[in-house]
């Protein structure tokens, strides 16, 4: 009962968040006059292909011009573009939910299709793998390298993570990247003649056949994305674990577990890691925005096939049906995110029932 | 009060973190304080992104220093500049102003490429004429080259004013006839024959810095250390004529403190503009953004009702947008300017610190002094301004310091993407312009780690601040440390 409310409660929100996201979308791109050369656009695509396919038909020039005309005026009307802009939002809102935005300008789809939920979908997987291990990657090490140094408080290694915590957090995740390129890849080359890891994209070229030696080619150009994204990441998760220990360690359950003899490894383990992992979870969820950020950044350094180099592939060709697209999925994949952890956190610690 | 904050000061200053803070504030303030008084207000539009202020300087040039790590001496470039001629020698019908400018060269390198100009001449009645001579450290001595003023116009009235703005610039090293006069020297003096477009494809200044060897019949160049003379002549005709400003470029592979771009613009200059901007974009959001979220929490949790249920459930959508797609729509549709930047920022950036103020003020509201407050009739704003707030503020002040690299990091990734604002010159930008032109698969390093190390930099000092300042916030971690 409990359980259904909170998570409905959790649902509405970030509903709420995503109709939020489009309308603020929509609004600008009607306020700015974007949407009305965005349909024009659209407009005069359909038209095109219709005059292709009827002068097939029509012989008569004038005759074709004057049906042409008319169907003109037909989609105009059909798109909303003899109307304000703002009698248009709900189409224009229905058009974002769909990704019915008509083609990219220049992009193209690795296919080579114009189509822009071609382009955005095909790279949703890259950008999902990269970043959902980045993420596993670093709360794994935050719980454990957490739960060691919250355990010794006030030692140099515990003074040395919160240096390190407050570092990581003010890295540009960019600049690690860049950074890690200049090392791994160039000054490699130039001292030892071979690179440690490629400086970007995501296959080498050729691609290896063999399915196994594709993961391995993969993971291999994932790593530095990876790396960064876990020195961005693995900062906060650390500090916020060690703080959660540190409250935990002086609990009276544990100071009974060691009296009782309990090994120490297992106090750490069971007794204190078990209740220090839900809050590491907390953070991942109120980090999940900033990773989505960090992984935009990251694929336009290393030029991961993903939608984040999209992301700046649009800005650069100035492709404005392109971001429009990017910003409402990443949107939607930060809401799906953070649902799945919602539920993850409800699994993992039956207390909460808010 | 004041024992309130001499206390909380001194646990301030305990920790290592807040020294180390407050250090790199003063620091970087007294930057940013100078550069606001010595660089112009407009100095990305008219300076920056203006290049022919740039054009004398070497494209992407490590600076002077890294010539060291390299273990030969590199040209470091230099700009000789002259306002009052060194030499003034009269004749029945002319004046002739001398300029000298002595190059002890001891580089292990030629020049990449040389140049020579003349501003703002004026004369009334023949135009001027300039000679530059150049004497090498062999006592040989070239003619390189004669500019003459355009001469008055009929039309023009006297005192006439040439090359005022832009100056008479000669780039030598592509200069027709600076290569032949180089050519008749190394005949005359080598009996070497190479053509005008021989020399201008070696470039000029290796002959002219140069001494050739000749081994197995190959032509090789060796560079001819010592001390070079640059004379410019002006000759005048009339005694009321001037010569504004001479200089001259010799162009080197090393530059600067801080190194070029690949515009040639001097990255020292461009990375100091950035403090006062970075910290100017840091202050403003944050103080946006905490006043607005703090205003929100309080009312929030004091008011109650209504209120508290709108707040809280804009709060909560709010907070859940996920921020850099939408600084990137919003940047894109709207503008690149920084206040659509910060706008977006606090925009989406209050709601964090209005739900915690809001838990804060919960616990405040029941306790007795508030009731006091209340039975005594205090209004409602009142309760909120004197006694509410004061409880709360100390979080809030740290939570001020703590969103001010946010708002700095946010910024730098917007102008990574290539959106920033394009008068102002930021850290974000020039590390783009170097990410864009190739500069990480070349090794443009001096270009890139500078930029992003500043960025990290002025973060670091504030969340240090922000630290140090936990176990005054929060006093049960008082105990822990």
């Amino acid at each position: 009962m409990g359980l259904a409310r909170t998570l409905t409660a959790r649902a509405i929100t970030l509903i709420a968040v995503l109709i939020l996201v489009v309308l603020m979308v929509v609004t600008v791109l009607g306020a700015t006059g974007m949407s009305d050369k965005l349909l024009g656009a659209i407009v005069d695509e359909r038209l095109r292909a219709e005059r292709q396919s009827l002068s097939q038909s029509i012989r008569d020039p004038d005759e074709l011009n004057r049906v042409m005309e008319a169907r003109k005026l037909e989609l105009t009307r059909l798109y909303g573009l003899d109307v304000p802009w703002y009698l248009r939002l709900p189409q224009m809102a229905y058009r974002v939910l769909a990704l019915d935005l008509g083609n990219a300008r220049a992009l193209k789809s690795f296919k080579g299709s114009r189509v822009i939920s071609d382009i955005v979908l095909e790279r949703l997987p890259n950008t999902l793998l990269l970043m959902t291990s980045a993420i596993a990657i670093s709360a794994v090490l935050g719980l454990v390298v957490g739960v060691k140094i919250g355990t010794h408080p006030g030692t140099r290694k515990d003074r040395g993570l919160s240096y390190f915590s407050a570092i990581s957090f003010a890295l540009p995740t960019w600049w690690t990247g860049i950074l890690l390129i200049l090392i791994c890849a160039y000054s490699f080359q130039m001292a030892f003649g071979f690179k440690l890891f490629p400086a970007g994209g995501m296959y080498s070229s050729p691609p290896p056949t063999d399915p196994w030696l594709r993961v391995v080619d993969v993971a291999y150009h994932a790593a530095l994305p990876v790396i960064t994204l876990v020195v961005a990441l693995v900062g906060s998760y650390t500090y916020t674990a060690r703080t959660i220990v540190l409250n935990v360690a002086q609990e009276d359950f544990v100071t009974v577990a060691r009296a009782k003899g309990v090994p120490e490894g297992i106090v750490e383990r069971r007794y204190i890691m078990r209740v220090a992992a839900p809050p590491i979870l907390t953070n991942i969820i109120i980090g999940l925005a900033g990773s989505i950020g960090g992984a935009i950044l990251t694929e336009a350094v290393f030029n991961w096939p993903g939608m984040g180099t999209l992301y700046y592939q649009a800005i650069l060709q100035m492709d404005e049906a392109v971001i429009i697209a990017l910003t409402y999925i990443f949107t939607l994949v930060y809401v799906a995110g953070r649902f799945i952890l919602e539920v993850l956190y409800i699994v993992l610690d039956p207390r909460v029932r808010y | 009060m004041s024992v309130r904050f001499r206390e909380a000061w001194s646990e301030f200053w305990v920790s290592g973190v807040s020294k180390l803070g407050v250090a790199f504030l003063i620091a970087l303030s007294a930057i940013s304080i100078y550069v606001l008084a010595s660089y112009p207000l407009d100095f990305g539009l008219r300076f920056w992104n203006n290049p022919p202020i740039w054009s004398d300087n070497p494209k992407a040039s490590p600076p002077v220093w890294t010539s060291s790590f390299v273990g030969e001496s590199l040209v470091e470039h230099k700009t000789f500049l002259a306002t009052e001629p060194a030499n003034v020698t009269e004749s029945v019908q002319s004046r002739t102003l001398t300029y000298e400018f002595s190059i002890d060269y001891g580089y292990d390198d030629f020049p990449s490429f040389t140049s020579f100009s003349i501003s703002n001449t004026t004369f009334y009645s023949r135009a001027p004429q300039f000679t530059l001579v150049f004497e090498r450290p062999d006592n040989a001595t070239l003619n390189l080259l004669r500019e003459v003023a355009p001469a008055k116009r009929s039309e023009e009235e006297p005192p006439v004013t040439r090359w005022a703005a832009p100056p008479r610039r000669v780039y030598l090293t592509g200069d027709d006839r600076v290569a032949s006069a180089i050519s008749s020297f190394l005949t005359r003096n080598f009996k070497l024959k190479l053509s005008r477009d021989q020399i201008i494809n070696m470039h000029p200044e290796v002959p002219l810095f140069g001494l050739p060897e000749e081994e197995n019949k190959t032509l090789s160049w060796k560079v001819l250390k010592g001390l070079y003379r640059i004379r410019v002549e002006a000759q005048l005709f009339d005694p009321r004529d001037t010569v504004g400003e001479i200089k001259y470029v010799l162009g080197g592979s090393v530059f600067g403190t801080m190194g070029t771009d690949s515009l040639g613009r001097d990255l020292a200059v461009g990375l100091l503009f950035g403090f006062p901007v970075a910290l100017f974009i840091g202050f403003v959001t944050s103080t946006l953004t905490t006043v607005i979220g703090a205003a929100g929490g309080v009312a929030s949790g004091y008011l109650g009702g209504k209120v508290d249920l709108l707040i809280q459930r804009a709060a909560d959508i709010v907070y859940n947008v996920p921020l850099l797609p939408i600084l990137i729509f919003f940047t894109f549709a709207v503008g690149h300017g920084l206040w659509v930047i910060v706008v977006v920022l606090v925009a989406f950036g209050w709601p964090g610190l209005a739900i915690i103020v809001r838990s804060m003020v919960l616990q405040v509201r029941e306790s007795q002094f508030i009731e006091a407050a209340r039975s005594l009739g205090a209004s409602r704003r009142w309760i909120m301004f004197r006694h509410v707030f004061p409880q709360v503020a100390p979080f809030v002040f740290s939570q001020l310091i703590f969103y001010t690299p946010s708002a700095i990091l946010s910024e730098a990734a917007l102008s990574f993407l290539g959106l920033g604002d394009p008068s102002i010159p930021t850290w974000g930008q020039i590390l783009q312009l170097g990410f864009q032109s190739g500069g990480v698969y070349v090794g443009w390093w001096w270009w890139i780690v500078p930029p992003g190390l500043l960025i990290v930099v002025t973060a670091v000092t504030f969340v240090f601040l922000a630290l140090g300042m936990e176990p005054v916030v929060n006093p049960r971690l008082r105990r822990m440390r």
